[in-house]
């Protein structure tokens, strides 16, 4: 006898409600907050961290020589281009005169004028004497009268001062034109040191102001990194520590270097350190001035402590600490932390003792009751 | 007494099956888009709670940092730091931008992430701003160069991925930390994020200085060294969207924002502030539009449910002439009817749940299922189909028995 | 139990009022004793459908008086409360199409009524048994309605309206599907069941061919009975 109807619809309307059901608390307890935490868990290992700084700078050369007139005039020619290495000495370029040598020629022609009213003062000098010692000797004689050998002494006094004052004049307008032709010698542009021409600024034809840079030269032995050191993580920062540069254009290729000197002086808004570090060897080819470079300072290890991944630490009612996990439950463990090295391990110096087991990656925030599931990776992390 | 719906049911189990899977996928609807909802007040949550921050100082009369730009002098932390009360104050910026992937990598496309950048000042794991949590990697150890990612985004550990000009090697994952609008987060150290505020591109920089060139105030002849000073300005940046407080313990929350507000001349908000201003300002619009579509969604239920039972009703509008005929109660008829749209919407509830459970992760942004919804849903259907199932009542009750005799 | 059968006197029914009014039946008289088959009889129109009605109680006669069994149930108004328990416990109902209900298998169908009358479902499924054993259908006690032949669908038919052992059974075109030789099967059956369960049964119908078998006819023309014999030709 086969099975009763009702029966054998009962047992299909089962088949499909028992899985629905079952499916149904397993939704209702696998989401929400009835699921239990993923965790990651490590063992705190006691380890030796060897620290290192991190900052960033840009290649400067030490010594930039900016080379420019003295003083306001048009540029005639420029004869070296960016990138030519110049000698010591060696004329860069030049600036057009202008009206330099006509005031010169102006001032020729003044002096002679001033040299022929000196000696027309001259001449009125000494006839001015002339009378006035023959009239003394007429005062004597008593044929002149007081009064008239006084007038001519006065007269003599005049052509003397006059004299003086020609004289002078000449003399101001001989410096005059020795202060000009030195000017117009110091039209020329002159290399000061051996170097490298870094940058030309203007062109011949530019009207160019005293003071204004024509050509940049700099010293390629003397190139530094200006390295810049956030002040929290610049402890032990010191002049002679090793370096490794890595420039933003060749960033496979690390270079050696050591810092040279920390700034006394560190950059008060920007919170940094300042510090140069030298090349060991000249890099080559010579990076670009200004060039972005990634700084990482190597510092002396030290001795093995507990150590914990910085991935671990959590802070609970404001204060930094782990998790542990003791016997499957989660006990919070303020820790008071060292140093650390950029891998992100970081030694504990007090809260922690090697062997124990802290909560590394968690899924969300964690709480002292919460029930924690530990696996290999947090889900949705690739592996 | 035997169980007149139940038979029905057994007897259609087909029909209730379908009609109840179809349902479910309705309040499977329903109960995603009340998630969609709480996902964006979570999301607002999280952001608050991964800040780590009791307090958020911000520009001068504003909403900020997040539901709008505020921007303070970025050594102002300072002095909130002498305030009474304060045990921590930390810089932080937010920006929301799009974040190029795979470029770094030779032959790479770009693709575009839509993140939020959080410069998170210098100071360690466990600083007001830097994630409270890891998924993977670890936290940024050096100050420049280094990014956090949240899972969210797509980013794998060691990827590179450039913001602004620069690039940055992902070192460390997170999980569920995103922005107010669901966006993933990325955390840069605070001076690169403050440059990638400021520096667009390098084209935006040509440009900029181009037309600073161009402008003769800033180009003249006769002072050198005046164009470069003041590039140097326009490319630097020494602000920042808000700072993080932290209370020393003991303090209240006004106790401690209260002199920062007075003397500081900030605006100061206390973290019930701050989630009122994400969730009460923020997503308000959108929460009346998810609100509207509930309403809509179950209006839609409440028809369909409606309908299946007066159809269902009306197949067995002679059966119910002859059960009457034969001296059935009113109120066993009833009852049959209730009943079946009560199993209706229970079928429907439970096919809904597990519906909305798997596919909440597929949605792009979270949608968190949260149980007080599911009980609300569940008592919601259940309203819905006691409200529906009167309209098939009446009519049943309005047979007349005389129908069934013939003629 | 089964009592008088059923009897009626001056039972009169009036649709509307005042001048539209129509009687449908005019001063009806009828009596049908314990295991009696009785047919009635009357063209469309006729008020065949009213009487059914009104014996059924699913309408209110508007005059007259009827007694089924002993009890005096309606006496130019109804005299019982709960006319449900009325139809439920005193008449049986036997339709043209069977009207079984689809969702309940043969024995639940017939036990149904027993059940709304408070029976427990086993003594109401015991007794439903019985009785399809009676009709012969108890092979098919756990068939689907929509299982059964009409043949078949109308004898559980019949086991429903006995089921309650009323003392009146209305059969309204109960043979109307089926050909002769089922038809009078059914008759048959009825004729046993009545004799059988001491009820008394009216059978409304047109159908030629078992209107020789019934020993008395009530032909109803414009509302009137006329009692006439018949042919009561043996099955």
């Amino acid at each position: 006898m086969k099975l009763p109807g009702l029966k054998r619809r009962t047992l299909a309307l089962l088949a499909v409600l028992l899985p629905l059901l079952l499916l149904f608390i397993y939704v209702a307890l696998r989401s929400g907050p009835l699921a239990p935490v993923a965790v990651t868990v490590v063992m705190v290992e006691s380890k030796p961290v060897a620290p290192a700084l991190a900052g960033i700078g840009t290649v400067q050369a030490r010594f930039t020589y900016k080379i420019g007139p003295t003083f306001a005039g048009r540029l005639k020619h420029l004869d070296v281009h960016v990138g030519d290495a110049v000698k010591a000495g060696q004329v860069l370029g030049e600036i057009d005169p202008v009206d330099l040598d006509d005031r010169i020629v102006a001032q020729q022609a003044a002096l002679k004028a001033a040299e022929a009213v000196l000696r027309q003062a001259e001449a009125r000098q000494s006839f001015a004497q002339t009378q006035a010692g023959r009239w003394e000797q007429l005062r004597v004689a008593r044929v002149a009268s007081e009064e008239l050998v006084a007038m001519k002494r006065q007269e003599h006094a005049v052509a003397d001062a006059a004299l003086a004052a020609a004289r002078d004049d000449t003399v101001r307008l001989r410096a005059e034109l020795a202060a000009l032709r030195t000017q117009r010698g110091n039209l020329r542009l002159i290399a000061p040191v051996d170097g490298l021409v870094a940058s030309r600024d203007a062109d011949p034809g530019t009207t160019v102001v005293a003071g204004q840079a024509v050509v940049e030269v700099i010293d390629p032995a003397s190139l530094w990194v200006d390295a810049r050191f956030d002040q929290i993580s610049a402890e032990g920062l010191a002049a002679g520590l090793p370096a490794q540069l890595v420039l933003r254009s060749r960033h496979s290729q690390p270079l050696a270097g050591r810092v040279l000197r920390i700034e006394p002086r560190a950059d008060a808004i920007t919170e940094e350190t300042v510090a140069k570090i030298v090349f060991d060897a000249p890099p080559s080819p010579l990076p670009p001035l200004g060039e972005l470079a990634e700084i990482t300072v190597q510092l002396s290890p030290l001795p093995a402590a507990p150590t914990i991944p910085n991935a671990a630490l959590r802070v609970v009612d404001g204060r930094r600490g782990v998790w542990k996990v003791v016997d499957g439950d989660l006990a919070f463990a303020p820790v008071s932390l060292g140093r650390s090295d950029l891998d992100g391990r970081v030694q504990v110096v007090e809260g922690l003792a090697a062997g124990e087991r802290i909560v590394v990656y968690s899924e969300k925030a964690l709480g002292a009751g919460s029930r924690i599931r530990v696996v290999e990776r947090l889900p949705g992390v690739a592996p | 007494m035997i169980s007149l719906a139940g038979r029905d049911i057994l007897h259609a189990w087909g029909k209730f099956i379908f009609t109840g899977v179809g349902l479910g996928l309705l309040i499977g609807v329903t109960l995603t888009m009340a998630g969609v909802y709480r996902g964006m007040v979570d999301d607002g949550r999280v952001l608050l709670d991964n800040s780590g921050a009791d307090l958020w100082v911000v520009q001068r009369d504003t909403l900020g940092p997040y539901a709008e730009s505020s921007s303070i002098p970025d050594d102002l932390w300072r002095s909130i730091r002498t305030m009474p009360g304060v045990a921590q104050a930390a810089n932080v910026t937010y920006l929301t931008m799009q974040v190029g992937r795979g470029e770094a990598e030779p032959g790479g496309a770009r693709v575009d992430v839509r993140a939020m950048v959080v410069g998170i000042a210098a100071g360690g794991p466990g600083t007001p701003g830097w994630p409270p949590q890891l998924a993977a990697g670890r936290q940024i150890t050096r100050g420049h160069y280094e990014a956090v990612a949240d899972l969210a985004s797509g980013l794998r550990l060691g990827e590179v991925v450039k913001i602004r000009r620069n690039h940055y090697t992902v070192v460390g994952l997170t999980r569920r930390m995103v922005s107010a609008s669901g966006d993933p987060m990325i955390f840069i150290p605070l001076k690169d994020a403050q440059e990638a505020q400021f520096l667009k591109d390098n084209d935006a920089v040509l440009m900029q200085r181009r037309r600073s060139e161009a402008n003769p105030a800033f180009n003249r002849p006769g002072v050198p060294g005046l164009l470069d000073a003041v590039i140097a300005a326009q490319t630097s940046n020494p602000s920042v969207n808000a700072v993080l407080v932290r209370i020393r313990p003991g303090y209240g929350v006004e106790e401690v924002a209260e002199p920062i507000r007075r003397w500081q001349r900030v605006t100061v908000y206390g973290r019930a502030q701050m989630e009122e201003i994400l969730v009460g300002k923020l997503i308000a619009t959108s929460a009346k539009q998810i609100a509207m579509f509930l309403v809509i969604l179950a209006a839609v239920s409440a028809a369909i449910v409606a309908f299946i039972i007066y159809t269902l009703t009306m197949d067995k509008i002679r059966e119910i002439a002859v059960l009457k005929l034969i001296g059935t109660r009113n109120r066993t008829i009833a009852a049959m009817i209730l009943q079946q749209a009560l199993v209706l919407g229970v079928i429907g509830f439970v096919v809904g749940k597990i519906a909305a459970t798997f596919a909440a992760p597929l949605f792009p942004k979270y949608v968190l299922l949260v149980p007080i919804d599911s009980i609300i849903g569940f008592c919601v259907v259940l309203a819905i189909c006691v409200l529906s199932s009167i309209v098939s009542i009446r009519l049943a009750l309005a047979v007349d028995p005389a129908a069934a005799i013939g003629g | 139990m089964a009592g008088q059968g059923i009897r009626i006197e001056g039972l009169s029914k009036r649709y509307g009022k005042g001048e539209t009014a129509v009687l449908a039946l005019k001063d009806v008289n009828m009596h049908v004793d314990p295991g009696e088959v009785v047919g009635l009889i009357g063209p469309s129109g006729s008020g065949k459908s009213t009487l059914l009605k009104c014996l059924g109680a699913v309408i209110d006669p508007t005059a007259g008086r009827m007694l089924l069994g002993d009890e005096l149930v309606f006496d130019n108004g109804w005299k019982v409360r709960d006319l449900r328990a009325l139809r439920r416990d005193k008449i049986g109902f036997v339709f043209q199409a069977p009207y079984l209900i689809s969702f309940l298998d043969v024995t639940d169908n017939v036990a149904l009524l027993p059940m709304l009358a408070g029976v427990p479902n086993d003594a109401a499924r015991t007794r439903a048994r019985e009785l399809l054993a009676a009709l012969d259908v108890q092979h098919r006690a756990s068939a689907m309605p929509a299982q059964l032949s009409g043949g078949e669908q109308q004898r559980v038919a019949i086991a429903r309206g006995l089921v309650n052992r009323p003392p009146v059974i209305l059969a309204d075109e109960p043979t109307a599907p089926l050909d002769s030789v089922r038809a009078l099967s059914v008759i048959r059956i009825l004729n046993d069941m009545a004799r059988r369960f001491e009820t008394a049964v009216i059978v409304v119908t047109h159908d030629e061919k078992i209107i020789p078998t019934f020993k008395r006819i009530y032909h109803i023309r414009d509302g009137v009975t006329h009692e006439e014999a018949g042919e009561g030709r043996s099955l």
